[in-house]
């Protein structure tokens, strides 16, 4: 065994370093009222339980596992071919079984019962909120963001802008702002979901023509802006949205058609299946426009702005059809969290939401539609529990922490997303051959 | 000036800041001939190439193309991809192709018609979006055997060899469908073989499918092999124009380009 050679030394000094730093992240918080190194201190020296065996100090249980990690990075690396073979057969099946047609018919059918047979099997009602709040509505916002950075390139740091003008539309047509509803005319909550989704659709419009010039950073900085305007405004304009406070209670949604009538109560189960309906839908619309040449020429804009420019497609039209294309779903998840929770207030579109979103494209996989639902389901879920019920210890103040984490480990070891697209995994391997791999290019479609 | 002329550039000055990248430049092109633009590195080629495709604006002059279709286009002011829908495409001098695409996708998006806005299209697929996703790809799959490349169809590009890729990209500037089509020094990094089937392709897409070709090239050989007429560019003017025997003979060629970089040029 060479476990004393010069690499493998730099690898236990990396894991001894990890190991650190993990102790120190999950280590007890220091806080108000308490010595300033209490959280450092107590991080290393509290007394926990070492395998069941005996007490000790924090310390070292994690050097422990530090010097278990490393024997096994080591024997990875040194076994990692065959490994590799071994595993590989394993690993395609998935794929093999995906690649025929009846099977991924089969696969999408086991998904839609078990999505709608989820409230019979969910009992809390308050896990049923969750799920249409903190999942739902979530899946919708990444879906549209994806649009716009997974499929079209372009790096939007404001979606939530797209959100609240969908949901404070709904407050405004409904007639639940301080300020009276167009036309002194409230209209059912219904009617808001086309409103909504319009609304955020030409605003998607009319930010994008003057800003879609720019380029990378500059989009970025540019959405930030916008996002952090529409923050302030619906926050400070006391006298039109009702600043701080927000709106009164939005009325739920409900249909009069005919002999049908149908209000949408007090239970989160109504809301899931409309939420559900509609993520079918943008699934299905924006799968459809992925393969069509609108989803084409997105995509050779990303990867060549100057190439798609010399064979005819016009980048800011098609930039500006991502941001719009992009708000519609923003724009229906505002409406839906407006007749879901009622009342409206800032603090829903503030500026982490949009970073929440692109944590979720992200990690699902830019550009992958089935990756980012998927993503969405995930990391919102784990968040959900883990703000709910805090286990091993878990500090709500410590999210942000294992997500930074989370993001750095995703993009070393997979930078494409959890369910990658083809396309950007491949886009991405090119990259790193022709550049050793500057991600943030990748990302912001800028040209190399 | 004759009415055959397809682009005339008259009296075209180009300026960054205080960098004058072409000055006083005039060009004309007849439609269907094959015409190369020569010059040391520097010389304002490709600047010339920018400003006729609308990637630069020059300060001074006008650029005209005579489409056989619509009325002249006068260039300068209007976006690339405008004078790409109106006729003029291009190639780049380092390749740029849509990298994580297959083949036959890089050659369908140039093909596609990229005017309206086709959200609707793409989510009703009526009819015509189903004759237009048709139509491309028969233009296409045509364009690939057209450069030999339809074995190829479903690699992704950034598979393909130098060569390859320099013969996807004339496809993909092809099936846009233009009149005349500007090849950024096709033959770069290609090796000799490969810049003999180019030179080949390049006669073909004249003489097979009408396109006139204009092209930058620092391979004399090839230059000499395929113009007609040649105009030599040297510190962002123009400095003699003719046939490759003219400009063979020309004292002020030789001493600017030929003359200086021998080895280079036929390396």
């Amino acid at each position: 065994m060479n476990l004393l050679s010069r690499s493998s030394l730099k690898r236990l000094l990396a894991a001894l370093l990890l190991a650190g730093v993990v102790t120190l992240m999950t280590g007890a918080p220091g806080g108000y009222g308490v010595p300033a190194y209490t959280g450092l201190h107590g991080s290393f020296l509290e007394r926990v339980s070492y395998f069941g065996l005996f007490r000790t100090q924090r310390w070292f249980l994690f050097l422990t596992l530090g010097i278990i990690a490393w024997l096994v990075s080591t024997y990875y690396q040194r076994h990692s071919l065959t490994i590799r073979r071994r595993l590989e057969p394993v690993m395609a099946i998935p794929t093999q079984v995906m690649q025929r047609r009846t099977n991924r018919w089969l696969l999408i059918g086991l998904v839609v019962i078990v999505t709608i047979f989820i409230p019979k099997l969910v009992h809390q009602q308050f896990w049923m909120y969750l799920i249409v709040e903190q999942i739902g509505v979530w899946i919708l916002l990444a879906l549209g963001l994806n649009v716009v950075v997974g499929f079209a390139g372009l790096l939007d740091l404001g979606f939530a802008a797209f959100y609240a003008i969908g949901a404070y539309a709904t407050a405004w047509f409904t007639g639940v702002l301080p300020t009276p509803a167009p036309f002194n005319h409230p209209i059912p909550t219904l009617w808001c979901i086309p409103i909504g989704v319009g609304l955020a659709m030409v605003f998607g419009i009319i930010l994008g023509i003057p800003t879609l010039r720019l380029r990378g950073d500059y989009l970025a900085i540019v959405t930030l802006g916008f996002a952090l305007i529409i923050d302030d405004f619906v926050g400070t304009q006391s006298g039109l949205t009702g600043g701080g406070e927000g709106s009164l209670t939005v009325p739920k949604f409900a249909v009069h058609v005919g002999p049908v009538h149908y209000t949408w109560g007090i239970s989160p189960t109504p809301y899931y299946y409309l939420c559900f309906l509609f993520v079918v839908i943008f699934l299905i619309a924006f799968t459809a426009l992925e393969y069509s040449r609108v989803g084409r020429a997105w995509v050779a804009i990303r990867e060549d702005e100057v190439a798609a420019e010399s064979i005819g497609i016009n980048p800011l039209k098609y930039k500006v059809m991502a941001f719009a294309v992009g708000a519609a779903s923003g724009g229906f998840g505002g409406v839906l969290t407006a007749g879901l929770i009622g009342n409206i207030n800032p603090t829903l579109f503030q500026y982490q939401v949009s970073v929440n979103v692109l944590i979720l494209v992200i990690f699902g996989g830019m550009g992958s539609i089935w990756g980012v639902a998927i993503g969405a389901i995930i990391v919102q879920f784990v968040t959900s529990y883990l703000d709910n019920y805090q286990p091993w210890g878990y500090q709500l103040n410590d999210l942000y922490m294992y997500i930074g984490a989370l993001l750095i480990i995703m993009m070393i070891f997979r930078p494409a997303g959890i369910l990658p697209s083809r396309r950007r995994q491949r886009e991405i391997q090119s990259f790193e051959v022709d550049h050793e791999g500057h991600l943030d290019e990748v990302l912001t479609g800028d040209e190399p | 000036m004759s009415e055959d002329l397809l682009i005339d550039v008259q009296q075209v000055t180009l300026r960054f800041g205080g960098v004058v990248s072409l000055r006083d430049v005039s060009l004309a092109m007849r439609r269907g001939e094959i015409l190369a633009v020569i010059g040391p590195n520097g010389a304002g080629k490709t600047s010339l190439f920018n400003s006729i495709t609308g990637v630069y604006q020059p300060q001074e002059g006008s650029i005209t193309f005579a489409s056989s279709k619509a009325p002249p286009l006068s260039v300068i002011g209007k976006k690339t991809h405008r004078i790409a829908q109106a006729g003029v495409s291009r190639t780049f001098q380092a390749s740029r192709l849509f990298s994580a695409l297959t083949v036959f996708e890089n050659v369908k998006i140039g093909a596609e018609d990229h005017r309206g806005i086709g959200v609707a299209g793409a989510l009703v697929k009526g009819p015509r979006t189903r004759r237009g996703e048709h139509t491309s790809d028969k233009v296409a799959a045509s364009m690939l055997r057209f450069v030999g490349l339809f074995d190829e169809s479903n690699t992704v590009a950034s598979q393909l060899s130098y060569g390859a890729r320099r013969r996807l990209e004339i496809a993909r500037a092809l099936a846009t469908d233009p009149e005349v089509i500007l090849l950024d020094e096709p033959a770069a990094g290609t090796n000799p073989s490969e810049k003999l089937e180019l030179t080949t392709l390049i006669r073909r897409v004249r003489d097979e499918r009408d396109v006139s070709v204009l092209l930058i090239e620092h391979d004399m050989k090839l230059v000499m092999a395929l113009a007609e007429r040649i105009y030599v560019l040297n510190f962002g003017s123009m400095i003699a124009e003719g046939t490759p025997e003219e400009i063979r003979a020309n004292p002020a060629v030789i001493d600017a380009y030929l003359g200086s970089s021998t080895e280079e040029t036929s390396a």
